[in-house]
């Protein structure tokens, strides 16, 4: 995103009311008011009073889990203690510099940060690896083992033994920052110290991360949400804003303000009526998890048939829709054309009954989805992330790209590239954190088989990047704010061993709670928490808005907690670094530098003693919808994509080459289009006579991922329960209610049963994230997902599909 | 089981069964007075009156188990305007303090038999109210399982029901003590005679009101499943399916029909010449029957609690 | 008389999202158990399945519906109350005085939108007082102020009715002349009237 001119800086508090008048002194919309106003009612909202002294404040402080939203709170202190939650008062009820209102989670924020879990001093592990049994230390002792275990590992086995895991719990945060790894304070120190192991993409979007570059080049989003206004048609694959972006003033938000605009049809393609089908979808489209690229290969079957493709776009824009345009080198045959139509290698017509056979999609919704999709105009074509969190996601990603270009509504207002929707996004800095002198990586997703069988890791069988082969054992990790070590990576129970495993493996948790991983510490270190520190947090996706927040230090770090700059200084002095590390910084000094170079690139956002009062700045962007692309469709020669032809590739020759070189595993393929692959616990797997339904694990309203998982008025509010259809249930005499065994060769979970027509039949989803919690027995009674998910990775990305699963459910 | 409404359905039992037991001891009294003597009649009926008052209190007292708070309890009687709760509090303490004016006045043998007579009336007709009020209670209109004309019909029933064969059974206690006694004092034997004569014609009366009871009990309980099945809201739906879950209303029926019924019917012929144990052993088996289908079938009304709405 | 308010809830676009529920309990330190505003979800019809084909076809509907008290004209939970603990103030806003209530529960049992809130722990009853000191300083209740879709809204019931409708007959809600409720509702498109509901209540524990 280039830099902006901001157009509405609010650079004092802005109550409603004197937003109001602010607004109308500008002239501004009349219809930028609140509720009230607009009802004709009571007075706007001012901010509750924030008397001195000992008395009650109001103090701003932030979410910053990882949820793609990003909320200010704005919290109610006394007595040290935080006693209400209020969000944001500043703006109004329409798009125009909204009040970004705070989700079910951040309204409870209190009772995560005063929570029974909060970890209070640091500790050593005492028992066996994952026991839970911890000796308190003190921080000196603290700094002094992990300087050790660091010093030790570096001299046996070289940085590359030093991994930073995958941890998001901070990721909105600027210098408390916990994601990507490179941009934290741990990354600044490793650097400080030879660099350590990284690893590329995320458990987010590896699939379709890796596809990407093939496709178009580099990661490419879709149109902003505020352009949904602009489509006469939206189609949406797996893709569940009104849970998953629940921000209001992000894209639920704006989300429905374009929907309450426009009327705009919206078809929701979902194995679930998800909430963004309850609220937005004129129609829901159930599918089987996995077998989106068999829909769009059946769509696009009813499209060439009936010639219905933008033929014109197809010619210009792509190569290898049509033999005509397949680059030099590739098979005859290989085109998209071919491969639906049943003239390529697999000689299958990809008719609308055979997609429907696959996807459950009946043939004549089929044949009438692909009539429609091409007849609108625009018609925007949008994925989130669930399709491809796959063990095929990969095509999958691809292939929702390909029906977008066929089309041919990409680059144009109301259109879209088939990715996930783009958001303005203000220009800020970061926290700088040097260089990684190492440059190897590994996926995301394997780095446990890097704890066990590093030596025969390589570029081709797994993936590695930056060198040919790992050359070292992890053997150090820094966890700091994730739960990836354990509870969100796959097949804990695999996961648990493996991790039990080398004595000589070191594992530092810098967290808040006594989370499922920090239970795998060897050394344990709390942190403090975001409204026991100051810092700036980065905006979320918001259509077009932007903004940042400056997030006080609310209450004073309680226990013995520090703030992770704190301990990362103690293990710097320790290691020798702390000069290097601090550049005589303090955490504020340094929240005061990265803001002082954001003035730089957006001047309009105020001086640190203004905006600690101010506490949040806001700014529309100039352009208005982000339309990506634009440029290339407007001209392609001149704004060539990064592809080796420059064009969108629907054959993707790079692909083919991997597809020919790389060691892949029994069963997995790439291909060079986005075919539909029959793939490991997908919905053709024989493995389904044991384990007959498909188990997804969609990402819920009660917790960010496993963050605000422990927080009691968010469980009572959002139980951890599997959805089940009437006919599954029934099947298995399963009531609503029940607590039933979810089973699979991995582990099983014991959880309440939800019986729901919310969900496709063959189908069942347990809400990822829940705190693994075995008995003794080793039953999960926490309802975590990940006891059942697999640790194979996606062909390509070496992606984690935890949504590809099969499991049997039973009464208990 | 609903152990939560488990005072409700104390009080609400208890009470009945005192309203009940005064308005058969009335009644019992009229009809006996015509053919025997007054301390005749007073000998039999007394024990059963003073057992009323403490069993009343009891209930009042148990009722207060189901109150959150009963710190605030003299508010209760605030909403006389409108909430049938205050009126059946007030009806039941009047109903309790007029039972005991009168026991009190029987037992010291104050005022004229007249007075007495017409003061048992007033705190029968009271009591009967309270019953009536109770049941007014009940008759929520979004409480498709309660708010029928099978409640007050059903709640009177009970009263009835339970009322004359409490007396049934306090009279054979009642005579039994007394023969043992008087046999140990050798007492008139005359007088003895009379008592029993009393106790087999009373006793024949409660056989025969017991079975008419029943029948009614008989009639209103389909009426009131019906009632449910034909309302079709989900409220309703709910409360025919806990009212047919799990067997407790078989069991309920059996035993109502085993002790009003059948029990009910051998203490009418066996009264006229059957042995006193005999006696005994079926007017207080058939009193506990009833008295466990009466709290079964009063666990299941608190159980068909559904509300609609949400 | 201050005029009355209510309620207006525009379910079409309510994701059951709770951020109104969860503000409600952190305004007013709401124990677990006791909800002052409850978010119902109400789902409904059925699959069609061609087992040849190997497909699936929903029809199948969803929508929630966020409620707490609608301070109704005509109100059970203060007809039943013994107390007068549940009375209906000057102002139109109905609640309990605490000072007064012995917790016998009966407008629990009567109210049909479960808005009278049992608090085990103070034996009393205790509900939405439509966040009367929020009101009074200026301020929407917190609910209102916290409903990231904008669904949730206060007002005089007079206008709101003026320029929402006067529904209030949706399923699961029950008939509005039981108690007469200020409660307005944009119905949902799949909304189905009160008396004449298919679907369930989906989370009758969460209500
Ligand atoms: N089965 C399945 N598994 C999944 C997914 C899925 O869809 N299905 N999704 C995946 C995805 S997309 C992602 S992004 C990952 C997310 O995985 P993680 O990044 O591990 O996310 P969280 O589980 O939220 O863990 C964040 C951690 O940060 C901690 N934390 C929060 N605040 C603070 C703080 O102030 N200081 C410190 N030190 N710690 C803090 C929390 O306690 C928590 O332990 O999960 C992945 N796992
Ligand atoms: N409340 C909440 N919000 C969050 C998060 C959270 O944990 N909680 N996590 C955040 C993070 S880090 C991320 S990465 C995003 C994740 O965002 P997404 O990856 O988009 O979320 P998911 O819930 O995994 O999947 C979205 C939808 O895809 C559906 N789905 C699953 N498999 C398939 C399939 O094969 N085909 C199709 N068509 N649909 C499918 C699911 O039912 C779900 O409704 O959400 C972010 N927002
Ligand atoms: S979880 Fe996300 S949407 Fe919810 S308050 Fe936090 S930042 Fe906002
Ligand atoms: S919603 Fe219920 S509690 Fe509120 S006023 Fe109406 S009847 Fe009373
Ligand atoms: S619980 Fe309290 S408020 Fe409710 S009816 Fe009883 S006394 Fe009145
Ligand atoms: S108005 Fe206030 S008390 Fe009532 S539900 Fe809303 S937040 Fe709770
Ligand atoms: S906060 Fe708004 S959208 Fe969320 S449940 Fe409540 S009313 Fe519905
Ligand atoms: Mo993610």
């Amino acid at each position: 995103m280039t830099t902006t001119t901001p157009r509405t800086p609010l650079d004092t508090p802005v109550t409603r009311r004197s937003f109001v008048a602010w607004s109308a002194a500008a002239g501004g919309a009349a219809a930028a008011v609140g509720t009230g106003a607009r009802l004709g009612l009571l007075p706007l909202t001012p901010a509750r009073a924030a008397t001195g002294g000992d008395g009650p404040r109001q103090v701003w402080s932030a979410c910053m889990v990882n949820c793609g939203s990003r909320c200010p709170v704005l919290l109610t202190v006394e007595d040290g203690q935080i006693t209400r939650v209020d969000s944001d008062p500043t703006g109004g009820d329409d798009l125009e510099l909204p009040q970004i209102r705070a989700c079910v989670r951040g309204r409870a924020i209190r009772q995560r940060v005063h929570n029974p879990d909060r970890l209070k001093h640091p500790m050593r592990r005492v028992g066996p690896r994952g026991s839970g049994e911890f000796e308190r230390i003190s921080w000196d002792e603290a700094f002094d083992a992990v300087a050790e275990a660091l010093r030790s590992t570096i001299d046996r086995y070289g940085n590359e033994a030093v991994y930073l895991n995958y941890g998001t719990g901070v990721l909105g945060a600027t210098v408390a920052c916990s994601w990507p790894p490179a941009a934290t304070g741990v990354a600044r120190l490793m650097n400080l110290l030879g660099g350590y192991l990284n690893h590329y993409s995320d458990y987010s979007t590896a699939q379709i991360t890796t596809a990407y570059p093939f496709h178009y080049g580099e990661w490419v989003s879709g149109n902003s949400f505020d352009d949904l206004v602009n489509s006469q048609l939206v189609v949406l694959f797996g893709n569940n804003p009104h849970e998953t972006r629940m921000s209001g003033g992000g894209e639920l938000f704006v989300t429905t303000r374009a929907k309450q605009a426009s009327q705009v049809r919206t078809i929701v393609i979902d194995p679930r009526q998800s909430e963004t089908a309850v609220t937005l979808a004129d129609e829901w489209v159930p599918i089987r998890p996995n077998t989106d690229a068999a829909l769009v290969a059946g769509l696009a079957h009813v499209m060439i048939s009936e010639d219905l493709q933008d033929q014109a776009f197809l010619d210009r824009y792509c190569v290898g829709f049509d033999e005509d345009h397949l680059p030099d080198g590739a098979a005859p045959g290989s085109s998209y054309r071919s491969y639906v139509l049943g003239r390529g290698p697999d000689g299958t017509p990809k008719t609308p009954d055979w997609a429907a056979a696959i996807t459950g999609v009946p043939a004549g919704t089929i044949t009438r989805l692909a009539r429609e999709i091409a007849g609108a105009k625009p018609c925007s074509i949008n994925q989130g992330w669930g399709p491809q969190r796959h063990s095929n996601g990969e095509n999958s990603a691809r292939a929702v790209f390909t029906l977008a270009a066929m089309i041919g509504q990409i680059g144009v207002p109301g259109g879209g590239t088939g990715g996930r929707e783009a958001a303005y996004s203000m220009a800020t800095a970061a926290f700088p954190t040097l260089k990684n002198p190492v440059s190897t990586e590994v996926s995301v997703f394997n780095w446990t088989d890097a704890i066990y069988r590093h030596d025969e890791m390589t570029a081709l069988s797994d993936g590695v990047r930056g060198a040919d082969r790992l050359t070292a054992p992890i053997r150090f990790i820094w966890q700091y704010a994730g739960n990836a070590l354990v509870n969100q990576h796959a097949d804990i129970n695999r996961t648990a061993e493996i991790l039990s495993e080398p004595d000589d493996l070191t594992i530092v948790v810098i967290d808040h709670q006594m989370t499922v991983s920090a239970r795998y510490a060897d050394i344990l270190l709390p942190d403090a928490s975001t409204p026991e520190q100051v810092d700036l947090a980065q905006q979320g996706s918001a259509g077009a808005l932007g903004y940042l927040v400056l997030a006080d230090r609310a209450i004073e770090p309680m226990w013995e907690c520090r703030p992770v700059y704190d301990i990362l200084t103690g293990v710097a002095e320790r290691m020798g670094v702390a000069d290097e590390f601090t550049e005589g910084r303090s955490q504020e000094d340094w929240v005061r530098e990265v803001l002082a170079e954001t003035r730089k690139l957006t001047p309009a956002v105020p001086d640190f003693e203004t905006f600690r009062r101010q506490g949040i700045y806001k700014e529309m962007s100039p352009d208005g919808p982000v339309v990506p692309l634009a440029d290339f469709r407007a001209d392609p020669e001149a704004n060539p994509l990064s592809t080796p032809s420059g064009k969108i590739e629907i054959y993707s020759a790079a692909l083919q080459e991997i597809a020919d070189t790389w060691e892949l595993p029994e069963g997995d393929r790439v291909t060079a289009l986005p075919e539909y692959v029959e793939s490991r616990e997908g919905p053709e797997d024989p493995l389904r006579e044991r384990y007959p339904l498909q188990l997804i694990g969609h990402h819920y309203k009660s917790r960010t991922h496993s963050t605000y998982g422990n927080v009691p008025w968010l469980q009572e509010a959002h139980p951890q329960e599997m959805w089940i259809n009437p006919a599954d249930a029934a099947d298995r005499d399963v009531r609503s209610g029940d607590t039933v065994d979810v089973v699979n060769d991995r582990g099983r979970v014991r959880i309440v049963a939800r019986v729901t027509p919310r969900i496709a039949p063959g189908v069942v989803s347990i809400p990822q994230g829940a705190w693994f919690a075995p008995d003794a027995d080793g039953v999960d009674l926490g309802g975590s997902v990940n006891t059942l998910t697999s640790l194979h990775p996606s062909p390509l990305a070496k992606g984690n599909a935890q949504h590809t699963n099969l499991v049997e459910v039973t009464r208990t | 089981m609903p152990v939560g409404e488990l005072p409700l359905v104390l009080f609400t039992l208890l009470t009945q069964m005192s309203v009940g037991s005064f308005v058969a001891l009335g009644a019992v009294h009229v009809l006996a007075r015509r053919r025997y003597p007054a301390a005749t009649v007073d000998r039999l009926s007394d024990p059963a009156l003073y057992a009323i008052g403490p069993v009343m209190v009891a209930a009042l007292a148990v009722s207060l188990l189901h109150l959150g708070n009963p710190v605030n309890l003299l508010n209760v009687l605030n909403n006389l305007g409108s909430s049938w709760l205050s009126r059946e509090i007030l009806l039941g303490c009047a109903f309790t303090a007029l039972g005991a004016a009168f026991a009190l006045c029987q037992w010291r043998r104050w005022l004229t038999p007249g007075v007495r007579q017409a003061v048992a009336a007033v705190t029968a007709v009271v009591g009967l109210v309270f019953v009536w009020a109770s049941a007014q209670v009940y008759l929520i209109p979004t409480v498709p399982a309660w708010d029928t004309w099978t409640t007050p019909v059903a709640f009177l029933a009970t009263t009835f029901l339970l009322g004359c064969l409490a007396v049934g059974a306090a009279f054979v206690v009642a005579a039994s003590v007394r023969t043992r006694r008087a046999a140990a004092q050798g007492a008139r034997p005359e007088a003895e005679a009379e008592v029993d004569a009393m106790l087999r014609s009373s006793l024949r009366g409660i056989g025969l009101t017991a079975i008419a009871v029943l029948a009614v009990e008989l009639l209103v309980l389909p009426a009131w499943l019906l009632g449910l099945a034909n309302d079709g809201s989900p409220a309703a739906t709910a409360a025919a399916a806990a009212l047919t879950a799990g067997g407790w209303l078989h069991l309920r029926l059996v035993l109502a029909v085993l002790g009003g019924g059948v029990l009910a019917l051998f203490l009418y012929r066996a009264a006229a010449a059957g042995g006193r144990r005999l006696l005994l052993v079926t007017a207080g088996s058939a009193f506990v029957l009833v008295l466990v289908a009466e709290t079964v079938g009063r666990v299941q009304f608190f159980e068909s609690y559904a509300r609609i709405g949400i | 008389m201050a005029q009355q308010l209510g309620f207006w809830i525009d379910q079409q676009y309510c994701t059951g999202c709770k951020a109104c529920q969860v503000a409600c309990k952190d305004k007013h330190d709401l124990p677990l158990g006791v909800t002052w505003r409850r978010v119902v979800e109400y789902s409904g019809g059925s699959w069609s399945t061609d087992p040849a084909a190997g497909t699936f076809a929903p029809n199948v509907f969803t929508y929630y519906t966020s409620i707490s008290c609608n301070h109704c004209d005509d109100p059970i939970c203060v007809a039943v109350c013994p107390t007068t603990a549940m009375h209906k103030g000057a102002d139109g806003i109905v609640s309990v005085d605490p000072a007064k209530c012995v917790g016998c529960r009966f407008c629990e049992w009567a109210c049909p939108y479960s808005a009278p809130q049992f608090d085990p722990t103070a034996g009393v009853m205790t509900k939405c007082d439509l966040c009367a000191d929020e009101l009074a300083e200026g301020r929407d209740p917190a609910c209102v102020a916290a409903c990231p879709s904008r669904v949730l809204h206060y007002g005089e019931i007079a206008d709101l009715r003026a320029e929402h409708g006067d529904r209030a007959d949706v399923a699961p809600l029950p008939d509005p002349s039981i108690t007469r409720p200020n409660l307005v509702i944009t119905p949902h498109r799949h909304a189905e009237p009160t008396d004449a509901g298919t679907g369930t209540i989906t989370n009758p524990e969460e209500i």
